[in-house]
């Protein structure tokens, strides 16, 4: 019977690429949006993984480091050394800042890298100097594209020139990039002597009841464990995409079921004459929807790879065009949506089916 | 020795519509079929041949009366169940074939096997068998757009015998072939019956099939008339065609001739004077 099924579909070659088109267009818009999600999701806490140290303290009321301003007295460094299970505790020095290149305002976050602790430095340097000294800067290599910027080129931030003489990556955070110059000219460039944005502090002993520790003994500040900070940065996306996330998925949903399911219900009223003979000869009614399910699930296999193919590609030619675009696609997403491609043919058919079954088998009499 | 009884109709009466509307397509029927024989139902348009063949096919539900095939009652059979005793027991040939468009000869064949779900295996071998043995060796892998009338014709009676039923029902099934064709699967249906002792029910306006009819029964207005089948052959197309109606008439030599149209019978009148 599947065969049938086959048939019908293959005979009809348009009406067969148009439902597999429309399938394929649905995975390929829920593989890339999920792709950018997870992107932009790994990439923007990326850099925070990379960091050496086990808990983040910050301004008390202060939640990720893009979207709130913590600053904190450098004197509570002695007051956090003094807890027990802290091993150590480093200065974190960082900030958006936004400044003019060839004309046009331009973002950065600027670290302060501890060039002497190996402290807050790049993900990784993948061409030039790996530490900066006065006077120059890292950028990541997804800035230098979209700004048409070369190790010796000289960008003036504030009233103070820094020449690029690094590039680094694994710190793209798709709106802006990190960049990096040593800690002690961020110092006076961000106006923080004697301040500091964050402490970093390497422990000793239980993460979880050392951060509760400092919040106890020092009301203003926050201490968030790595893991924690790492979710607080990754809810501003979570929040703000994945609402934007379920309305593109469910409509790439629609779109699918909807083209699947029109096509499948032109290709059963096309047909229904056939289906009369298919029941006049004996075939029961759940062997004819078998039929048209076998239609909707071919198409929604086929268009599930064309999808799943044509994304890969895509995305790769977007990530060139659009280097700040950063997609991960996960193998657990792609077979997430192989089921949700399934799904898609089990709603389409619903239609033609409920039609065959008020097929009179008597009309085949009818010439 | 006397044939058992393969069909039975009594009383069958099939209506359409209620009140002003209540249409009686089929009115209080009655008749046996023996095993092997071959039936032919005749009647004008409207008789209600196709709605009688369609009931005892057990695709239509009778108003009342009973039907039974194999002294089976399939009147009171429920809808589910008549669709598995339809494919074991009835075979249909359909005027317009009815063959499915994107399967070959063969698969239009197996489709059958396959719904009885016979092990694929077997399937095409014995699809194969009946295509051959109806002439259609060269025709397997044929659509049903690339064959002739004939052909679909033979493809649609392999079809209907896959699973060797009992009982074939056959509407219409010289209506869209020539005379050559025509003739062909009227021998087909009548080797089928005698040879493999199957009933054959034919449903035909076509009265040049009448020769291969073991009887004849005329349908009008929904019944069965008796004696009414008093037919005469066309001299000049050998049509046969009912006295009582024929249009047109001729005496030659004191005999009355009968014809189906008036150009056979002014070739006929054109003839006689040579």
């Amino acid at each position: 019977m599947v065969s049938i099924a086959r048939k019908n579909l293959f005979k009809e070659k348009t009406r067969l690429i148009i439902s597999v088109s429309g399938v394929a267009f649905a995975v390929f818009l829920i593989i890339v949006i999920q792709g950018l999600y997870n992107g932009w999701k790994e990439r923007i806490t990326s850099y925070i993984k990379n960091i050496d140290a086990s808990i983040w303290v910050g301004q008390a009321g202060s939640s990720d480091m893009f979207h709130s301003t913590s600053i904190i007295p450098i004197t509570l460094k002695e007051n956090l050394e003094k807890i027990s299970g802290v091993k150590e505790v480093n200065r974190f020095l960082g900030r958006q800042i936004a400044f003019d290149l060839k004309g046009k305002k331009v973002n950065t976050y600027i670290v302060g890298f501890d060039t002497e602790k190996n402290i807050a430095g790049p993900v990784k340097v993948a061409e030039g100097k790996k530490v900066p000294q006065e006077g120059e800067i890292i950028i990541d290599r997804v800035f230098t594209k979209n700004k048409n910027l070369k190790i010796g080129d000289v960008i003036k931030i504030g009233d103070k020139e820094f020449k690029v003489v690094g590039i680094s990556e694994g710190g793209n955070m798709v709106i802006f990039q990190f960049s990096f110059i040593s800690q002690k000219e961020a110092e006076p460039l961000f106006q923080m002597k004697g301040l500091t944005n964050y402490f970093l502090v390497k422990t000793d002993g239980d993460v979880g009841k050392i951060a509760s520790n400092i919040k106890e003994k020092i009301p203003t500040v926050e201490a968030r464990t790595k893991d924690e900070f790492i979710d607080e940065n990754q809810k501003l996306v979570r929040e703000t995409f994945l609402p934007i996330i379920y309305v593109l998925t469910i409509i790439a949903l629609i779109i699918g079921i909807s083209i699947i399911g029109l096509t499948i219900y032109t290709a059963t009223i096309e047909k229904l004459q056939e289906f009369g003979v298919l029941k006049a000869i004996g075939a029961s009614n759940f062997q004819i929807y078998r039929v048209i399910f076998s239609q909707a699930l071919i198409s929604g296999i086929l268009g599930y790879f064309v999808g799943v193919i044509f994304s890969l590609f895509a995305v790769r030619i977007i990530e060139y065009l659009v280097p700040m675009f950063v997609v991960s696609i996960r193998a657990k997403d792609i077979l997430i949506i192989f089921g949700i491609a399934v799904l898609m043919s089990i709603f389409a058919s619903y239609i033609p089916v409920r039609r065959i079954t008020k097929i009179d088998p008597a009309r085949v009499f009818r010439a | 020795m006397v044939k058992e009884n393969i069909l039975e109709v009594k009383n069958l009466t099939k209506t359409f519509g209620s009140g002003h509307t209540l249409v009686k397509a089929v009115d209080d029927v009655s008749f046996d079929v023996k095993r092997g024989e071959v039936i032919l139902i005749m009647g004008p348009s409207g008789s209600g041949k196709t709605t009688l063949l369609t009931t005892i096919g057990a695709l239509l539900t009778p108003t009342s009366g009973s039907i039974k095939i194999l002294d089976k009652e399939i009147t009171k059979e429920k809808v589910s169940k008549l669709a598995r005793f339809r494919l074991k027991f009835i075979g249909f040939i359909f005027q317009t074939f009815n063959l499915l468009e994107s399967l070959s000869a063969l698969e239009n064949v197996e489709v059958v096997l396959g719904i009885a779900k016979v092990k694929p295996s077997l399937q095409k071998e014995k699809a194969i068998k009946l295509l051959e043995n109806l002439g259609l060796k060269d025709r397997l892998n044929y659509l049903p757009k690339e064959l002739s009338g004939g052909e679909k014709q033979r493809v649609s009676i392999a079809r209907a015998l896959a699973l060797d039923p009992q009982v074939i029902l056959a509407d219409e099934p010289t209506a869209n072939l020539d005379s050559k064709s025509g003739h062909h699967v009227m021998e087909i249906l009548r080797k089928i019956a005698k040879e493999k002792n199957k009933t054959v029910i034919i449903v035909s306006h076509d009265q040049r099939i009448m020769d291969i009819a073991d009887r004849v029964l005329w349908l009008e207005d929904g019944r069965i008339k008796e004696g009414a089948v008093g037919f005469v052959e066309d001299p000049v197309c050998q049509m046969k065609i009912e006295k009582e109606k024929a249009p047109f008439k001729s005496t030659f030599g004191g005999k009355e001739f009968y014809f189906c149209s008036k150009k056979c019978k002014e070739t006929f009148d054109t003839n006689k004077e040579s």
